[in-house]
């Protein structure tokens, strides 16, 4: 004999509630009117449990336009469907699976991600940077530069910041000129160098897109012979030659595209994404770094400069200052770089002593008076 | 619009209970709970890709929980739809953002200025699109008695309407809100639909006005006030003079400038201290006016909502929290006590590493804590009381509404999603 017992059925055409009887068939579900003619007939296995309270049970069409719903009070009776109908997943295990799998897929999706902003990344700006083109970079350069400017530019104001622009000071311009000129030679890079002293006390050189260098008055103060100069700014130079600054620009962006709109905005995700590019970021910026490092040895040689005196200089910096955490750094570890420094620097033999020095005493002395205007 | 945006679909929701059986919310709360406490950690795991499902499982328990004239109403979207949106939404918003960079970089230093302005409005003005489009959506997911809801009229009429209304919003330092808000409803519930049968909204803008004039009175006029204290209490051509120079010594002193400070400072508190008590006054009353308003056909809507309910829901809230803050606060406690013990041995790099990860992870757990209780305790508080509180009168309507109306894309809610304003 066929089950059968009372429901209420919403035919998804109008919003008439009808209490109907569902009569259990072999292959369909049939729902009778009051009057016994069949209003509808489901097949088992298109049935759907649909979102309702822990009761009734809520059945409807899979695949259907109409959003006719049966709803089934009557407990033996959603019993007798439950096991009439094999698809039915009352238990919800197969929504569970569906989630454990996208849980799955995004905790893969993850690690992917962190791959490739650990390797992607970097290496993608490395191979698109040399692409674009020098008057792209210059541009972006130009873009980029004043905005730097300001934002270092904090006690004085326009041209004081600039060292070198005074009656006084230009003596000193010139012998950093002199010194400029012999490095941008040996470097021969397709873009000139826009090379400036600035009056800020640390002791730093920065290189921007475009060929933009700062020379920290700090640096010159520290600086105890031309070659610990030229050998920072030989690093800087390094940094041009590399187009780091570029560089630095499309990982910048890519980071951007990864961390920025394909991850999740939840609350606190905002914190984690922080931290993860910063410590990338840096990360990226040490393997930068090294490789400028043993440009400037390179170019150091080239010019009959002391390849050493970079790694005494920065000896000397880094004495002065406490490391912050190791992570956020974003140079190497100054030990780290000395050494390797020192082996770029013997690997040809030390050579014979310099036989053209980068600057004669007087204009050494010149030099280290370009910021002397107060 | 965030007040209602979050109650939106449950007016949707609460609009027809009949006069004898008013809505009516079955209380679930533990497998809300439930819900959302898995969904807070899988949101971690999963970078936030869960968010989609979390959203749909709180949409589905809301919805179903809410019965009207004893039917429940059902939520037939799925999270899938809601991933395909937020993909549609990046397929389209990366090349826009991307021309936005470019046109930046082209334009130099005054045309700068100008993209930034050109794309907080055009950026504003698809969040509103967005906004319009999710309503769409999640209507059009609503389903009651085998019947849709859904939604007409075109979205970027309506999001030029909303930035205009904002603007104004802006200008007049809040007072426009009840109007903006009448308009921007009536809008929305012109172009709402329960099967065949049309919704509109007759709450007035001036009779919101009358009642939070008050509110903004206390809350705002002190402030312009000390405003206008502040700023004629410093000597400002003194200022000027001192600017200038180097010495900044007596700069503070002989501008008056330390008065100006401790007005800003005692104002800020007020605004602060007012906001966040009558804040929950606001809310009712705002609630109390918008669920008034709802017509569909014949069918009116009367909400009995009290403004202790609301600071009720605050309090629970406030309660949990501070529950949650003794609890997070002894286990970080622990846990940096045993960490410190642990990584003892380990040399600084992977110190700083492991440090750096629980921080992250304690920060973390913390937010989505907050969160957590603020989904289980404020918005299943609110849309509780909201539901229950509402009385429908000539429900008969309800028994003669034809299907009408076919189901919207999620890609409104993906744009929202992806520009934060809200949705998801």
């Amino acid at each position: 004999m066929t089950i059968s017992g009372p429901a209420t059925f919403f035919d998804g055409l109008t919003s008439a509630r009808r209490d109907v009887t569902v009569e259990l068939a072999r292959d369909v579900l049939r729902i009778l009117g009051p009057d016994g003619n069949a209003l509808a007939e489901w097949r088992y296995d298109r049935l759907e449990t649909r979102s309702a309270p822990d009761e009734p049970l809520r059945l409807g069409q899979a695949g259907s336009r109409l959003l006719a719903r049966l709803q089934v009070r009557d407990r033996e009776l959603a019993a007798a469907i439950d096991e009439a109908s094999l698809p039915i997943d009352r238990s919800g295990r197969g929504e569970r699976r569906l989630r454990t799998q996208v849980i799955a897929w995004s905790l893969a999706a993850t690690a992917s991600l962190l791959m490739v902003a650990v390797w992607g990344v970097p290496r993608i700006a490395t191979e698109l940077a040399p692409l674009i083109p020098y008057s792209v970079e210059r541009k972006l350069g130009a873009l980029i530069e004043p905005k730097v400017r300001a934002s270092l530019d904090t006690r004085h104001a326009g041209a004081a910041f600039e060292c070198g622009n005074t009656a006084a000071e230009q003596p000193g311009r010139a012998a950093f000129d002199k010194l400029m000129d012999r490095i941008e030679t040996a470097a021969a890079l397709p873009i000139p160098l826009k090379a400036l002293v600035v009056r800020l006390p640390e002791s730093n050189a920065i290189a921007l897109p475009g060929g933009y260098i700062y020379v920290f008055q700090g640096l010159i103060d520290d600086a105890r012979t031309p070659d610990e100069l030229a050998g920072v700014i030989a690093h800087e130079v390094g940094h041009v030659a590399n187009r780091d600054g570029t560089r630095a620009v499309l990982q910048g962006a890519g980071m951007s595209l990864l961390f920025g709109m394909l991850l999740g905005d939840f609350v606190g995700g905002g914190a984690v994404v922080l931290a993860a590019r910063t410590i990338l970021e840096t990360s990226y910026s040490r393997d930068v770094e090294s490789a400028a490092d043993a440009e400037s040895v390179e170019l150091m040689k080239e010019i009959d400069g002391d390849p050493r005196a970079l790694g005494v200089i920065l000896q000397r910096i880094a004495g002065s200052s406490h490391p912050g955490p190791k992570i956020l750094a974003d140079h190497p570890d100054t030990r780290d770089r000395v050494a390797r420094i020192e082996a770029a620097a013997g690997a040809t033999g030390g050579g014979p002593a310099p036989t053209r020095p980068l600057l004669t005493p007087a204009e050494w002395a010149t030099l280290k008076n370009i910021c002397s205007q107060k | 619009m965030t007040t209602f945006d979050a109650t939106v679909s449950a007016a949707a929701t609460g609009i027809v209970a009949s006069a004898g059986a008013p809505v009516r919310f079955r209380d679930r709360s533990r497998a809300f709970w439930r819900l959302l406490v898995h969904g807070a950690i899988w949101l971690t795991f999963t970078l936030g890709l869960y968010r989609f499902w979390l959203t749909t499982d709180i949409r589905r328990h809301l919805w179903s929980s809410t019965e009207l004239a004893g039917e429940s109403f059902e939520y037939i979207g799925t999270a899938r739809e809601l991933l395909l949106g937020f993909l549609i939404a990046i397929v389209l918003l990366l090349p826009l953002n991307a021309a936005l960079f470019v046109v930046t970089l082209g334009l130099g230093e005054f045309g700068e200025i100008a993209a930034v302005m050109l794309s907080f409005v055009l950026l504003g003005a698809l969040g509103q699109y967005a906004v319009y489009r999710a309503r769409r959506y999640r209507l059009s997911r609503t389903v009651y008695r085998g019947l849709r809801f859904h939604q007409t009229g075109s979205a970027w009429r309506y999001a030029v309407c909303a930035i205009f209304w904002w603007l104004l919003i802006t200008l007049t330092a809040g007072l426009a809100y009840p109007f903006a808000q009448a308009r921007l409803e009536r809008f929305k519930m012109r172009n709402t639909f329960y099967g065949n049968l049309p919704g509109r909204f007759e709450g007035s803008g001036i009779r919101l006005f009358a009642g939070v004039l008050p509110l903004w009175l206390i809350a705002v006029v002190p402030f312009a006030a000390a405003i206008v204290l502040g700023v004629k209490g410093v000597d400002w051509s003194a200022l000027a003079a001192i600017a200038g120079g180097d010495d900044l010594s007596n700069w503070v002193d002989a501008s008056g400038l330390d008065r100006a400070v401790v007005y800003a400072g005692l104002t800020a508190v007020w605004l602060l201290l007012s906001f966040a008590v009558l804040y929950p006054i606001f809310q009712a009353m705002v609630l109390r006016w918008w669920a008034g308003g709802l017509r569909f056909g014949d069918i009116a809507v009367k909400s009995r909502l009290r403004t202790t309910q609301v600071y009720g829901v605050y309090g629970r809230f406030l309660w949990y929290a501070f529950l949650f803050t003794l609890v997070a606060g002894v286990a970080i406690g622990v846990g940096w006590f045993g960490l410190d013990k642990l990584t003892g041995e380990f040399d600084t790099e992977s110190d700083e590493i492991i440090t750096t990860v629980a921080a992250l992870g304690a920060y973390v757990a913390v937010a989505l804590g907050y969160a957590t209780i603020h989904q289980a305790t404020v918005r299943l508080g609110l849309w509780r009381c909201l539901a229950e509180s509402l009385d429908l009168s000539n429900l008969a309507a309800l028994d003669h509404v034809s299907a009408a109306g076919d189901a919207a894309s999620a890609v409104g809610e993906g744009l929202a999603d992806a520009l934060g304003a809200g949705g998801v």
